[in-house]
């Protein structure tokens, strides 16, 4: 058992150099792993200094989305009980999208306080999805639906804005839901954010194991359900709003990391939190690589590999572990 | 621990609950019966300190069950309910250290006492040999030992058990009312349970409680509460209560009673 999960680490993180890498050297300017580190070394070498401001940034931007993301899909899916929980799936990536570039379009000076801008708007989202669906106590499947029509709003919410036209071009950036464009600003950002959150989650672990038994059982074992679940709510909520407010609404990473980690690790989140951060920063990178490299010079977004990659994936993964999703 | 005069309602039409008094004595086992829906879950729960009752006030050492916190309340009682949801892949170990949560400091790793109360809960409830097993394929009477232990790892010195047999076949059932007794024989745990059988209530109780329809109906030793016309009244079945030298009272229940509404 201890030693699966130290293998299962142990890959996960030489997977993640390797793609890493990878990531560095090839794309639209290829160059040999020699070279680049000479030039990173030395200097003076012209594609280096290109890749050092381009890709660099839009590496580390991709690795901390992917973490932050699968962070916040794993908390969500201890605090709603629910294994479908998803910032993407029940709206609290689009409603922090949607305030967050409402909030820019009107007043395009305050564009430092994005981040803050799409907490609250995923805080909203969150809010409307507990208490619409409450109905004395949380029911998995009314959490769902109630959390899918949340989110049909906010993105239709969104979509008609943009389709008028309100939007102003210092919002392209997060609309595009890709990782291009990407610089050191960014990176230094969503550093901080995430740092703040993976330290945030790690004191909660606890919170979450319990919160896995009946809320009654909790209770007992002196939690104070309640206030669990909102503290826990809130930095889910905090992780996946800062990071939409980064690089667009990623759906998917939330809901497989989690899953494929309790089916490798299995359901103690005092291991199942680190491993969530190492393959989501994994399974982003990579999808944003092979948007990247595949048909290069163009790309493709990185949201629209991991849909492509993670939907079969969960399909297979659904199959093949009855046991966990009855009942 | 005491409950005076707890009226609670769920939905604020139906009362549950009408006025509820009792005392629960340390260092004996008093058991709930009484008929579906006579509100003895709900008073287990309320007593458990997950619901506020409406009228009235429970108190637990001289003070309302309120205003303990959740950790200083989960170090003075615990429960163990009916029903639990288990995660899928946890271990008997794993799961009975979450008992001592209470205990358990911000940051701290757990401590050799946690070592020590853990280990007693698992040889107490015999599972010392299993406690690398996962939970989820235990039989039914090791599972609900399991969630016994998790309960006694909080040492509390008093333990609720919400039909704590139900599930069972009957030498597991009697295997945990022994268990039971011997918690509160050797240890001098205060206990209060929900039970549906009467003879097992008979069997292992110094007190009982019968309820009906949200009211407190009769209390008293077992020999006492439990007769022929009681039961009539409480369930509307005939039965036949009788002495053996070796069983003690016993019931047979025989069949229904007209009813006339």
């Amino acid at each position: 058992m201890k030693k699966k999960v130290w293998l299962s680490f142990t890959i996960v993180v030489v997977l993640l150099m390797a793609v890493v890498l990878f990531s560095m050297v090839s794309g639209s300017i290829n160059i040999s792993a020699v070279e680049l580190f000479k030039g990173l070394l030395f200097g003076g070498h012209e594609e280096v200094e290109v890749i050092k401001n381009m890709r660099f940034p839009r590496i580390i931007v991709s690795l901390l989305a992917g973490a932050n993301l699968a962070v916040s899909g794993l908390l969500l899916q201890a605090v709603m009980r629910n294994p479908l929980a998803e910032a993407g799936i029940i709206g609290i990536s689009s409603g922090a999208n949607f305030v967050a570039l409402t909030m820019i379009s009107f007043f395009p000076t305050l564009f430092f306080w994005m981040p803050l801008f799409a907490f609250f708007g995923g805080m909203l989202a969150c809010f409307l999805v507990y208490s619409l669906s409450w109905k004395s106590g949380l029911q998995p499947l009314r959490l769902i639906l109630v959390g899918v029509a949340v989110n049909a709003i906010f993105t239709a919410l969104y979509e008609s804005f943009d389709y008028r036209g309100y939007t102003t071009t210092s919002s392209v950036k997060a609309t595009a839901s890709a990782l291009s464009q990407q610089t050191w600003d960014d990176v230094q950002i969503l550093t901080i954010y995430g740092l703040i959150g993976f330290i945030l989650s790690f004191c909660v672990y606890s919170w979450c194991n319990v919160l896995a038994l009946q809320d009654k059982t909790a209770r007992n074992l002196g939690i104070h359900v309640t206030r669990a679940r909102v503290v826990i709510s809130l930095i889910a909520v905090y992780l996946a709003s800062v990071t939409t407010a980064t690089v667009g609404v990623i759906a998917f990473v939330g809901l497989l990391i989690p899953h494929i980690g309790r089916l490798i690790v299995g359901s103690d989140y005092k291991i199942l939190l680190p491993f969530s951060i190492l393959s989501g920063a994994l399974l982003m990178v990579t999808a944003d690589t092979i948007g990247r490299v595949l048909l290069a010079p163009t790309e493709l977004p990185a949201s629209i590999i991991m849909a492509l990659i993670g939907g079969p994936f969960l399909i297979l993964l659904i199959r093949r572990s009855d046991r966990i999703y009855e009942g | 621990m005491k409950v005076k005069e707890v009226t609670f309602s769920y939905n604020q039409t139906v009362e549950q609950l009408k006025a509820v008094s009792l005392a629960v004595e340390e260092g004996k086992i008093t058991t709930i019966i009484g008929p579906n829906g006579c509100g003895k879950s709900t008073l287990l729960e309320l007593m458990s300190g997950h619901y506020t009752p409406k009228k009235g006030q429970i108190l637990l050492d001289g003070k309302a069950i309120q205003q303990y916190s959740p950790k200083e309340l989960a170090k003075r009682l615990a429960v163990v309910h009916q029903k639990n949801d288990v995660p899928f892949d946890i271990n008997v170990e794993r799961l009975v250290a979450y008992g001592r949560m209470p205990y358990k400091r911000f940051l701290h790793s757990p401590s050799e006492e946690d070592e020590k109360w853990i280990d007693w809960a698992l040889s107490i409830t015999n599972l010392q040999t299993k406690r690398k097993k996962k939970v989820e394929e235990l039989s039914g009477g090791e599972r609900q030992r399991v969630w016994i232990a998790m309960a006694l790892a909080q040492k509390t010195p008093i333990l609720f058990l919400d039909e704590p047999t139900t599930y069972l076949d009957l030498y597991y059932q009697f295997e945990l009312l022994e268990l039971i007794k011997k918690l509160n024989r050797e240890y001098n745990m205060t206990i209060v349970m929900v039970l549906h059988d009467m003879n097992q209530a008979v069997r292992y109780s110094d007190w009982m409680i019968v309820m009906k329809n949200g009211q407190v109906i009769a209390r008293g030793v077992p020999e006492d509460v439990i007769t022929g016309e009681r039961i009539e009244e409480i369930y509307g079945v005939k039965a036949i209560v009788d002495y053996r030298e070796d069983s003690g009272v016993y019931v047979v229940p025989i069949g229904p009673c007209q009813r006339d509404e």
